[in-house]
């Protein structure tokens, strides 16, 4: 068979053992590395069999799957910190979709919460999104004070956390009213949080369905929000709500009218227009 | 950190050579005493590309500060390079979106109105809207497409001018819009030697009319070769048009140059040397090479053309066309160079699966001749590395395949003209106009994304010095009755093709194997 | 006399045609065709000959019989039981060689006055097939009275015969009539030198076509569709400029009339196209395809027999085609006979090379399933050699 073949002449070919030269440098990561010490699903070889399964299995299947369409990447590009995304929840292919949706090395530190009592209630499907999607537990009713303190542990240990702030699908399709979590959980990792909208993965995976089928998929990030001087936790809930609702629209921020200049005055990047 | 580039020889202790075979990989055991020439390793990049670009447009060469020739009132035009450098496709961001963000980011400031941002194509195909957006960005790609963000259509009887005529009798077209803009600005990426300079302009928003003066056969014949300007009869008669051009006018040019760091860490034994391959290369080659042999050729294409490379800015000039480039060249070359030690006998070259022509398509015959006997068998300066009358070994499966959108006027090319002759000369005089004015062609080029009905005789023409300087050519692992209606030997294996060239070249020949992509440019003793 | 007979049996041939016509079943026991001992053929009258074929070919239209492809229309103009083979070249009792001109038209049957078919030169056409001192049959071949030339002896009138010269071989001569049948299908064209002809097909009748419009007609370019790598060596040999496969017909031809092209949900088509198409192969695909690819205001001329078709009417209606059928020969514009013509061009054509093999009556089976294959196993016509049974 060729593949014993080629064992047999990478083999016989290169002598084991031995100094290799150094090669160049990568380009150096902006962020830190997240932590491993936290639990089973976020060591290695955990991490690396995760990495080889996203990038070569779950992400192209998703791509291929939904002719996933992605506006906005460039947000996350050059990330500094860990960041909170948000998103809204129509279906049980939006964790997937959104992952691959993420540019690669985003993804790479992303920890998804994953609802504790409908996951984590069965052991073995607790394990299998663990290693898959890089989820942890994240207890809806009841028990949030613990629930803030690891998911804020995630955030502070270098971790981009993706979470659904209506806590459950949404039934009808329209957005319902986001938990305030989110608002106390960025309030005290001090972390930017982005909104995310996904469109379309009710017909990929319909609510009560146990398969899924083809259907074309859209998914927008938008400008990522920081919390206000003053602003309480209630009200920065309300405007990141307000701006994933207005992703599903079609814009981060209400259309402008206007020629050119405006509009690309309107799409600038906070960060990289302060730098400037 | 960074070696330069290298010319092993193979004695018994030498691991296997990489050979790409289109869109799959071989290891070949080449004869004891052969020489394999490596590329130098990718340079450092700029530690801050945003930065670097911003004190470029601040302190152009031989011109004033970008910022002080733009005002509200005027017309700006701002053209780009297309889709096919550099390539494998590189990762977002792109260089030119860099670079455009800043150009806009000073437009904006200044309050210009009336800019147009062109993608200069000239007879390539129209890019779609996610090519484009590539190479722009989210961010200008919303603000401007459609209306101010187009691809050249070069046979718009409306959208091209005859300019004026040079020294030499050669016709030069210009995009009326970029004819009549108080500015041109021009983003270039010059990958490699070739691309830059007057060319960018004279060609990219020229027209049938303006190509057709240099694309001859005769002019390629006396190019030797592209990838060293000064001994280029090709880029002798762009500058001659691109000077014309600037004379008409105003230009502002701004060229960046990368490193050839042309694979993603998952495929870094595609970059590395064989004797710097860790394990965990050999066993993703081993894996590649599974994938490559069993899975169905659309899997293949697909994994294939979605590598992104992480090339780096290594430098970027702004200003004068000339000064500019020659400072790019310095970059490039010193990126780029390999001191080789005479010629050879028989030159072996594995081809990869991407060209310039055959962005996110297959790989046809014809390009396959273009790309091994055009452009790789032209990355020399002073000879070419096969001595002349040598044998030139190719690797490539060579399959009667074509791309039926972006490659009709190819698929015609091959069953018609390739049929009855295979000489350039003879093919220029006798076919080449009635290609260039078929109106399906035309057609297709203007509203479908096909290649002008003219761009199959390039590519031919482009191969046509390597078909005069070399005594034979032949396939490996090619499909037989392709290879032969192509007009080459085909051979199974390395071994069969290297008995082969010894009765062209005789018995006991030197070897040498290029072992590019990652490219270089062989500077031949 | 030996001789291979066709029986009009309605179960025999119901059964054929329930199996779609497969050559051990169409050549079997239960089949309409017999081998065996045949009464000869009476003379008619003074003006008829014996004639004993040399060789006689086997035609597309014997094989649709035989296969129980043929259409049904032919039914009533034929009389059983009959000899088939109407392609011969044969000897009088003298030892002139001659070649048989099987139309049975109204000077053939002794009907006074001539049909206005007749008269015109067309005795194919003729109206009175079904009068006259023998049966009803559009052909020698096809009619019960005559014999024909799958049997040791037939008779023929002696307008029906043509010399064969002497540096003509039996092996040439034998395609004689189908190259008739060409030549009178290439001049009912009359494509013009600015044409671009395509013929469809490359059977005996395609390539004879060929060689007919390239002789008689010559366009401006001649294209071939040959399926078989043995049928493009002749085509090319024969004239045509271009020799293309079936599954390109669109792409070259667009090439070859800078026509463009649109791509309809079941079969392209061509704004332009060629001037003119003979359709040689008889089939529906060929006709479909041929009223795509002729351009609008073009000429189709249907060359090879075809059956009940099942044929897309709308670009013909739309792209205003006239349509054509070329059957037979007789007396050209002009005033020479078709046969004359034939047996002018054939010399230079060295057409004993389209011959082969040649089979004995009592391997019938075999020549037959060959024929139906002819075009896979490197053939063209494929005929009997009734010499050996002389001895």
């Amino acid at each position: 068979m060729s593949l014993l073949r080629d064992v047999r002449a990478v083999r016989a070919g290169w002598r084991w053992g031995g100094v290799r030269p150094a090669t160049w440098a990568a380009a150096a990561p902006g962020l830190p590395e997240p932590s491993t010490n936290l639990d089973w699903a976020r060591q290695e070889p955990i991490r690396s069999l995760r990495w080889a399964l996203q990038r070569g299995l779950a992400v192209p299947f998703a791509r291929a799957v939904t002719g996933l369409h992605v506006e906005g990447a460039d947000w996350l590009r050059d990330q500094e910190r860990p960041v909170l995304l948000v998103s809204n929840h129509v279906s049980h292919a939006d964790t997937v979709v959104l992952l691959a949706a993420l540019p690669d090395r985003a993804r790479e530190r992303t920890v998804v919460g994953a609802a504790a009592d409908y996951f984590y209630g069965r052991p073995w499907l607790g394990r299998v999104v663990s290693l898959w999607l890089n989820t942890f537990p994240f207890a809806r009713h009841g028990g949030a004070q613990a629930v803030l303190h690891s998911s804020s542990q995630l955030l502070k240990s270098g971790w981009n956390l993706l979470i659904y702030p209506e806590g459950t699908r949404s039934l009808d399709g329209r957005m319902g009213e986001f938990l305030p979590g989110v608002g106390h959980l960025a309030n005290e990792t001090r972390s930017p949080v982005v909104p995310m909208h996904v469109r379309g993965t009710h017909r990929v995976m319909p609510k009560g369905r146990r398969f899924f089928m083809p259907a074309p998929v859209d998914v927008r990030i938008g400008r990522p929000l920081e919390r206000r001087q003053g602003e309480g936790s209630r009200a920065f809930t309300r405007r990141v709500e307000d701006a994933v609702r207005d992703l599903g629209r079609g814009s981060d921020e209400p259309r402008v009218v206007g020629d050119w200049i405006e509009r690309w005055r309107a799409s600038a990047h906070p960060r990289r227009a302060s730098a400037r | 950190m960074g070696r330069p580039g290298a010319v092993i020889e193979i004695d018994r202790n030498t691991p296997p050579v990489l050979f790409h075979y289109g869109e799959g990989v071989r290891l070949e055991r080449l004869p004891l005493g052969s020489r394999v020439v490596y590329a130098p390793d990718p340079i450092e990049p700029v530690a801050h590309p945003e930065r670097a670009i911003r004190r470029a447009l601040a302190h152009p060469v031989e011109d004033d500060p970008l910022k002080a020739l733009l005002r509200p009132d005027m017309r700006l035009t701002i053209a780009f390079d297309d889709l096919s450098l550099p390539l494998p496709p590189m990762a977002q961001p792109d260089v030119r979106q860099l670079v455009l963000e800043e150009v806009i980011e000073m437009a904006a400031e200044a309050g210009v109105e009336d800019v147009h941002l062109v993608a200069a194509n000239s007879l390539h195909r129209r890019m779609t809207e996610d090519e484009i957006r590539h190479i722009v960005g989210d961010r200008i790609f919303s603000t401007f497409y459609p209306d101010h963000l187009y691809n050249h259509d070069a046979e718009d009887p409306e959208g091209n001018v005859l300019i004026g005529t040079t020294s030499r009798g050669e016709e030069v077209t210009l995009s009326k819009r970029a004819a009549e803009s108080d500015l041109l600005v021009y983003v270039n990426l010059t990958f490699v030697p070739m691309d830059g300079g007057h060319k960018s302009l004279a060609t990219g928003l020229g027209s049938y009319r303006s190509v057709r003066a240099h694309h001859t056969v005769d002019t390629l014949l006396h190019s030797r070769s592209y990838f060293h300007p000064p001994d280029s009869a090709l880029h002798h008669s762009c500058i001659r048009q691109g000077q014309l051009i600037e004379d008409t006018v105003r230009c502002f040019h701004i060229e960046t140059s990368v490193n050839n760091h042309s694979f993603p860490a998952i495929a870094n034994f595609m970059q590395k040397r064989e004797t710097d391959w860790t394990p965990a290369d050999q066993a993703a080659f081993l894996a590649v090479k599974q994938l490559t042999d069993l899975a169905p050729a659309d899997v293949k294409r697909a994994v294939f053309h979605s590598m992104r490379a992480p090339y780096g800015l290594t430098a970027v000039h702004a200003g004068q066309v000339d000064a500019v480039h020659d400072r790019i060249l310095e970059t490039v070359n010193r990126q780029m160079l390999v001191e080789v030690e005479g010629q050879t006998d028989i030159v072996t070259i594995g081809i990869p699966y991407l060209g310039p022509y055959n962005v996110n398509a297959i790989m046809n015959p014809v390009l396959v001749v273009c790309m091994g006997l055009g452009y790789l068998f032209n990355t020399y300066r002073g000879r070419p590395v096969v001595r002349e009358g040598g044998v030139v070994i190719l690797s490539h499966p060579c399959r009667n395949e074509f791309d039926s959108v972006q490659h009709p006027s190819y698929v015609d090319f091959y069953d018609e003209v390739l049929s009855d002759t295979l000489n350039p000369a003879e093919i220029e005089t006798r076919y080449e106009k009635c290609f260039a004015e078929d109106p399906w062609y035309r057609q297709l080029y203007r509203r479908s994304h096909a290649y002008h009905g003219v761009h199959p005789f390039y590519a031919w023409y482009w191969a046509a010095h390597a078909m005069q300087h070399v005594g034979d050519v032949i396939v490996v692992g090619g499909e037989r009755e392709t290879v032969h209606h192509l007009g080459f030997k085909c051979a199974t294996t390395l071994e069969d093709a290297l008995e082969m060239a010894e009765q062209t070249v005789g018995r006991y020949p030197s070897v040498t194997h290029l072992r590019l992509p990652p490219l270089f440019v062989a500077d031949v003793k | 006399m030996l001789a291979l007979q066709y029986v009009r049996s309605v179960p025999a041939y119901a059964f054929v045609k329930a199996t779609g016509g497969r050559a051990d079943v169409a050549t079997s026991e239960l089949s309409m065709l017999h081998l065996g001992d045949v009464e000869e053929p009476e003379l008619p009258g003074r003006a008829w000959v014996r004639v004993r074929p040399n060789l006689s070919g086997i035609c597309g239209s014997d094989t649709s019989a035989i296969t129980g492809h043929a259409s049904l229309y032919l039914d009533p103009l034929t009389s059983y039981p009959f000899v088939p083979g109407h392609e011969v070249v044969g000897e009088l009792e003298d030892g002139t060689r001659v070649v048989v001109e099987p139309a049975l038209g109204c000077h053939v049957r002794g009907v006074e006055p001539e049909c206005p078919r007749c008269a015109e030169g067309r005795p194919g056409l003729c109206e009175n097939v079904t009068e006259g001192s023998i049966g009803v049959g559009l052909q020698t071949g096809y009619c019960a009275s005559t014999g024909g030339g799958w049997g040791e002896v037939l008779v023929a009138h002696e307008s029906q015969l043509h010399a064969v010269p002497a540096g003509l071989s039996d092996e040439a001569a034998v395609l004689v009539e189908p190259f008739a049948c060409c030549i009178h299908a290439a001049l009912r064209g009359a494509a013009g030198p600015d044409d671009v002809v395509v013929v469809l097909g490359a059977g005996t009748i395609g390539l004879l076509t060929v060689a007919a419009v390239r002789r008689f007609t010559p366009p401006k370019r001649l294209i071939a569709v040959a399926k078989h790598p043995a049928q493009r060596e002749h085509a090319r040999r024969l004239g045509a400029d271009a020799v293309i496969g079936p599954d390109e017909v669109f792409q070259r031809i667009r090439f070859a009339t800078q026509a463009r092209r649109l791509d309809g949900p079941d079969r392209p088509l061509l704004l332009g196209g060629a001037d003119m198409t003979f359709e040689c192969t008889g089939t529906a695909r060929g006709l479909n395809e041929a009223a795509r690819f002729t351009r609008a205001g073009g000429r189709v001329v249907a060359v090879g027999m075809p059956g009940e078709e099942k044929v897309d009417w709308g670009p013909i209606w739309q792209r205003e085609l006239t349509v054509m059928g070329a059957y037979a020969y007789g007396v050209e514009p002009g005033g020479r006979r078709t046969f004359d013509l034939a047996l002018e061009a054939a010399p230079g054509l060295e057409l004993e090379r389209l011959t082969g093999p040649c089979f004995g009556l009592s391997e019938y089976r075999d020549a037959i399933a060959y024929a139906l294959e002819a075009g896979r196993l490197s053939a063209v016509k494929v005929a009997f050699d009734l010499r050996d049974l002389r001895v």
